[in-house]
């Protein structure tokens, strides 16, 4: 490590026309943190995810991954440098098989770089998601939820440091939310990832996470603990208000 | 690591070279006639190749054939004479390439209809551009080649870009470079978040197939002896070439081998006793294509035909159904 955080975005600024969808958000995250972002519907976290993955270009502030400036970078780059992402809805090669899927990362983000033995082959990255059963199958013909955890697996196989988690517990069961959350607790823990996790069920975020940003109509508005979060009268009052007051 | 053949491999090797040795025999037996509908079709075949290489696999639809064609015809022709039929082939193909480089960095950012229609523009651009040339500057307006190599020669040239095209897609499929272009056309921001970069492997397709229809452009040109921009940068090129691709199966390996040999067919049966049939019968198949087959002619397998029955069946008993409802 040379001292510099993982991943750091500096003002980050990314406007559509007039709108302004992430508004100046700074943010640093350092190795091995599990950190979750929330914020009401179009608050701009999937944008500010955009951003963070070179998939869409800021408008004005500056991408640095450990120390190294990203800014205006192809989204390749990003890969290669270790930043590794889903889709909120699942975008995997549906032609492919599900073995194939996982391949494609290996063959390209993940060529060089170096692999911890459970990311060692498509095999053992099929064995951590628990998708061994399906490797042979379409993966257009598996089922949402297992797309949702291929989706990680194709990240994965980019051999990430960082990995940017775009609401993969949305629709689950709540069976399948806690699962969800112990892989990516593991994936944490053994791999020694940064996680940065959205979702837009905020209890369910909040009880598995460190670490919590919240964004308000573009704007950071809180940033700390869950505790120090939930307490914090802007978000309280913004967005988390009758839930929390709410719950016993 | 283990050598390990693939079946799949093993049978597309084993076709192509049973169809090479067939058509190296055709000069030798065959008329002249017959020796000239080969060639068209393995032109076609070469030009349907390795236009579906790139465009088949990434779904960028390209018209640019015909550039590519008439730069290789133009850098064949005016160079033949100096540098031997290997050297004008070799630079056909690589001015053609250095052509799809430039005009790909400015247009493969674009998709769809826009990337089409810039391609055919561009096309355009360049034959306006040599025809302006010819004029003003060497005064002519077309070209004639004086000294051509034999017949035999120019076939067995288009034979060899054609096993060369049809080899290179095999090779292609089994590579990185193939992965990437087929992620690239099934969802090109998902294959760069996993670390392809599209824009070289974009570029860099582009090129491949560029390359391989300036070479074609430059072997033709000899057949033809005369070539002026209005014939060797004729869009028809373009446009055939792309409906031989999609009507035999741009995504697959053998669809547009296949189409190339029913066009060549048709074109030579047709063309010179009813044009306009030949053309209609283009448009049918390229319409009952997309309709019903849209993976092409490749993919018509004897199960195709069972569904179409069942289809059929079925449309028929929902109308008489609809019938009867209807009269009472």
């Amino acid at each position: 490590m040379n001292g510099h955080p993982l991943l750091e975005a500096r003002a980050v600024t990314v406007r559509f026309g007039g709108l302004v969808a992430v508004d100046a958000v700074s943010a640093a995250f350092a190795p091995g943190e599990l950190v979750g972002i929330i914020g009401p519907n179009g608050a701009g976290k999937t944008t500010f995810f955009n951003a963070l993955s070179g998939v869409v270009e800021v408008s004005s502030g500056e991408l640095f991954a450990q120390g190294r400036r990203l800014t205006g970078a192809s989204p390749h780059r990003y890969a290669h440098h270790g930043i590794a992402r889903t889709f909120q809805t699942p975008r995997v090669f549906a032609e492919l098989s599900v073995a194939a899927n996982i391949d494609f990362g290996l063959q390209f983000a993940g060529r060089k770089r170096d692999a911890s033995w459970l990311l060692k082959d498509e095999a053992s990255i099929l064995h951590l998601i628990g998708l061994a059963a399906q490797a042979g199958l379409p993966a257009g013909a598996i089922t949402p939820s297992q797309q949702r955890l291929l989706e990680i697996g194709m990240a994965l196989a980019t051999r990430p440091r960082l990995l940017l988690l775009d609401e993969v517990a949305a629709g689950l069961t709540e069976g399948e939310v806690d699962q969800m959350a112990q892989l990516i607790r593991r994936l944490r823990d053994e791999l020694d990832l940064t996680v940065i996790w959205i979702e837009h069920a905020v209890t369910t975020l909040l009880n598995y996470v460190e670490r919590v940003i919240v964004l308000h109509q573009g704007r950071k508005i809180a940033d700390g603990t869950p505790a120090e979060v939930v307490r914090h009268a802007e978000v309280v009052d913004a967005y988390l208000g009758d839930e929390m007051v709410e719950a016993p | 690591m283990k050598l390990h053949i693939k079946p799949a491999l093993a049978r597309d090797l084993l076709v192509l070279f049973a169809l090479t040795g067939w058509a190296l025999a055709i000069p030798y037996f065959g008329s002249e006639f017959m020796v000239s509908m080969a060639l068209t079709c393995l032109m076609y075949a070469a030009l349907a190749s390795s236009w579906s290489l790139f465009c088949g696999t990434t779904r960028y639809l390209s018209l640019a054939t015909a550039a590519f064609f008439g730069v290789g015809a133009y850098t064949g022709a005016i160079l033949l004479e100096q540098i031997g039929w290997f050297g004008a082939i070799t630079l056909g193909a690589a001015v053609a390439a250095a052509v799809a480089v430039v005009m790909g960095a400015a247009v493969l950012h674009l998709r769809g209809t826009y990337f089409a229609v810039l391609t055919f523009g561009m096309t355009e651009l360049i034959r306006h551009a040599i025809t302006w040339w010819e004029k003003q500057v060497t005064g002519t307006v077309g070209r004639v080649l004086a000294v051509v190599p034999e017949r035999d020669t120019v076939y067995l040239t288009v034979l060899a870009l054609a096993v060369a095209a049809i080899g290179v897609s095999i090779m292609v499929r089994r590579s990185r470079f193939g992965l990437a272009m087929a992620g690239i056309g099934a969802d090109e921001q998902r294959a760069q978040t996993l670390g392809v970069n599209t824009r070289l492997v974009k570029i860099g397709g582009f090129a491949l197939t560029a390359a391989f229809a300036g070479a074609v452009g430059a072997a033709m040109s000899a057949r033809w002896t005369y070539i002026d921009p209005a014939t060797v940068f004729n869009p028809f090129i373009g446009f055939q070439t792309v409906l031989i691709a999609l009507i035999g199966g741009a995504a697959t390996l053998w669809g547009p081998l296949i189409a190339a040999v029913v066009f060549s067919l048709l074109a030579e049966t047709l063309r010179l006793q009813a044009p306009q049939v030949y053309m209609m019968s283009l448009g049918l198949l390229l319409i009952l294509c997309v309709l019903y087959l849209p993976g092409g002619l490749a993919s018509l397998r004897t199960a195709t035909f069972g569904q179409w029955r069942d289809d059929t069946s079925q449309w028929w008993r929902e109308r008489t159904r609809a019938g009867k409802k209807g009269a009472r």
